[in-house]
């Protein structure tokens, strides 16, 4: 079994990392030209190959139409979402309607799903370990935020299977933050892991308990994230440009992708140098055809104050996470960053004012997540039982009810996995049908919950309204995901079903995705720099 | 290893499958084996020792069958034991409920409507600052073991008031525990 291996896979919004346990220790694995973190950015190229991370983030000017990045904002979302709206506001890559509400990549001809476009990604660290290794994996844990919802988890799962992956489990972020942070220290202590990536903010209050991590809340936002923060330099850098020669760059989405990229930069040096110098040669030409640039500097101050609510945007939902600790920020022992943009000057001041202590040092906000999934791949592979997560669903699970309003079924913050029934009677007379639509979310009404989907229970006997009782079992697994099972009370007759969304993946797409993703090649060498 | 966690052999198996057969039987406080008297702290540490037994981390190799699928049950009644009692209104309900002529419908605690739970929690703490000063106070009396200091302020908290069923039943609570006939 020596060969046997599991590997953990931190799948950003941004970027990705990858890390297998080596003889007990843990380790990171570079590429070929040892970069330890991969653009989540998937090329694909003329010759039908597909480039994948920091060469393919290159093409995002270049080969704009077919390549695709932030697919992680789109993953386990409707068509008619906000977030895809937004997206193909902004995205150069065209974003297409599929069956059923669900979402689609147009590249060329060819359609992809979202799973497809991550299952390249994810290939792409599979082929990394394999590198390394000199032999194949097949087995992995993938990192999901706490805060997605069951449709994005699934997704993200299938994912994993196209890629070719036995995906042992789906680990929330900031769990495998806090496990990599306190695996083998035995340690008791009461922790807070400020998760800020690319496009998601998480945070879990935990608590550990030498081998035990019980996570005790955990609040997110799943439209926060480092890209608002690109957004806001964005569009200071084109108001500005604007203002001094009447042209509007975010007009044109060639000139837009080079903003982003200007302002991503100017992000990471003004976090690092408290000042960035902006320089875009060529952005664009005036009426009279002449070629313009353009020229910004951008002190931290004035970063600070553009960004300032966003920061204070994720201290609301740390405010939220505490209550549902029952906890004040005093309680806590520590504080882990987790996440590039976290490394930022005005978040480590900002988390250091509202917990009331210093953030803890030696961690890696880019690699502690993949370490952690790598840590608890390799003890799920061996059954160790050397430590015990223990996780929370983030959302209430709800049920849909007469009039648009919903019932809560399962409480956020409980303890997975978990299992509640509920009972049920027809309200017809010769029913012989019953209709069960499941959401999540925190209000009351449906329309403002996540639809997970909805599921149809027939074959039982047909009588008057409200003789026949069903009952209906609500279960969520250790990796997040909802299965639903009814049961006719009479007659004992079971159908069992896991939470679809109407938009997902059907088996046989599955299959047929994970045959044309093991056919694609992966483009090496030539491309980097 | 601050536990000793069972190992997972026949013996264990046997005992698994028992439980996961009488599980229904059984109330949160029996599923997590501790008193019905059991502190905040204490109930903490059994729902990490049977985690640590039950956990389906602990088995993910074992192959799927009887062990499995027991285990995978216990496991789920536990942590809805642990989310019933580590909440204090929740636990106060529950606890009536498996204490009256009905207790074996109310073994697995239902959900009082959100509005009900709301009242239950301005209840469970009181409504008047001055009501709920005494009885937090009476509340770290209770658990330092001070009894009479205890009741007197659960009795203070009363006047303030004296509708406040939670009040009553702590101030019971305490007042039970004083050792009252002078013998030690």
């Amino acid at each position: 079994m020596a060969s046997e291996i599991a590997i953990g896979i931190d799948l950003g919004t941004s970027y990705s990392c990858v890390s297998i346990l080596e003889n007990g220790q843990p380790l990171v694995i570079p590429n070929e030209w040892g970069e330890r973190t991969h653009a989540s950015v998937v090329s694909f190229l003329d010759d039908g190959t597909v480039l994948v991370g920091n060469s393919a983030k290159r093409n995002i000017i270049t080969n704009a139409e077919n390549t695709v990045y932030s697919a992680k904002r789109l993953i386990g979302r409707f068509y008619f979402s906000d977030e895809v709206k937004k997206a193909q506001a902004v995205m150069p890559y065209r974003i297409a309607e599929g069956e059923n509400n669900s979402v689609r990549i147009q590249i060329r001809e060819a359609l992809f799903s979202l799973p497809e476009i991550s299952a390249l990604v994810l290939k792409e660290m599979k082929a990394i370990v394999e590198n390394y290794l000199g032999y194949e994996v097949k087995k992995a844990v993938v990192t999901v935020p706490a805060y997605f919802n069951d449709n994005q988890r699934q997704a993200t799962k299938d994912a994993g299977r196209i890629a070719g992956l036995d995906v042992l489990r789906i680990l929330n972020e900031p769990t495998a933050a806090a496990l990599s942070y306190g695996f083998g220290k035995d340690i008791t202590q009461k922790i807070a892991v400020y998760d800020l990536g690319g496009g998601t903010f998480d945070i879990s209050i935990l608590e550990i308990g030498k081998d035990v991590f019980e996570v005790l809340s955990t609040a997110g936002d799943t439209y926060l994230g480092g890209d608002d923060f690109d957004d806001r330099i964005m569009t200071w850098l084109a108001e500005n440009f604007l203002k001094a020669t009447g042209i509007d760059l975010r007009l044109n989405k060639y000139c837009l992708q080079m903003l982003k990229e200007a302002a991503e930069r100017a992000k990471i040096d003004v976090g690092r140098d408290a000042i960035a110098k902006v320089k875009i040669e060529g952005i664009c030409q005036d009426p009279t055809g002449k070629v313009m640039d353009l020229e910004a500097t951008l002190t931290e101050a004035e970063f600070n104050k553009m960004t300032m609510d966003l920061v204070q945007r994720t201290f609301k939902v740390c405010d939220e996470a505490l209550q549902g600790a029952r906890m004040t920020a005093s309680d806590l022992d520590a504080v882990i960053l987790v996440g590039g943009p976290s490394r930022l000057p005005i978040i480590r001041t900002s988390v250091r004012h509202y917990f009331g202590k210093d953030v803890m040092a030696g961690i890696d906000p880019d690699e502690v997540v993949a370490i952690g999934a790598a840590i608890q791949a390799n003890s799920l592979l061996e059954s160790k039982g050397d430590h015990y997560l223990l996780d929370v669903t983030p959302l209430t699970l709800r049920v849909g009810t007469v009039g648009g309003y919903t019932d809560k079924v399962i409480d956020k913050n409980t303890p997975i996995p978990i299992e509640k029934s509920k009972s049920y009677t027809t309200n017809r007379d010769g029913q012989d049908k019953v209709k069960i639509r499941v959401y999540q979310g925190e209000s009351n009404k449906a329309a403002e919950c996540e639809l997970l989907g909805e599921f149809e229970f027939s074959g039982f006997r047909i009588a008057y309204r409200g003789e026949v009782r069903i009952e209906i079992i609500f279960e969520i697994d250790t990796n997040g995901i909802v299965n639903v099972t009814a049961t006719d009370v009479e007659t004992g007759q079971k159908t069992t079903c896991t939470i679809r969304l109407s938009s997902g993946l059907t088996e046989e797409m599955i299959k047929q995705a994970a045959e044309k993703n093991a056919a694609t090649t992966l483009a090496r060498g030539a491309e980097a720099a | 290893m601050s536990e000793q966690v069972p190992a997972i052999d026949e013996a264990f198996e046997i005992e698994a499958q028992a439980l996961a057969q009488i599980m229904d039987e059984l109330d949160y406080f029996q599923i997590l084996k501790v008193p019905q008297t059991v502190s905040p702290v204490a109930l903490k540490q059994s729902y990490y020792r049977e985690s640590r037994t039950y956990h389906p981390d602990r088995f993910f190799q074992t192959q799927a069958g009887d062990l499995k699928d027991a285990v995978s049950r216990i496991y789920k009644r536990i942590n809805e034991a642990y989310v019933c009692l580590r909440d204090d209104a929740r636990r106060n309900k529950y606890q009536v409920d498996i204490s009256g002529p009905e207790r074996a419908k109310k073994l697995r605690f239902v959900e009082a409507s959100e509005q009900e739970m709301k009242k239950d929690r301005e209840q469970e703490v009181g409504t008047t600052p001055q009501g709920r000063k005494f009885f937090m106070a009476g509340l770290q009396d209770l658990a330092a073991q001070r009894f009479a200091a205890a009741e007197r302020n659960f009795k203070m908290a009363l006047t303030y008031e004296p509708g406040n069923l939670n009040y009553k039943a702590k101030a019971s609570e305490a007042g039970k525990l004083v050792p009252r006939d002078g013998l030690r």
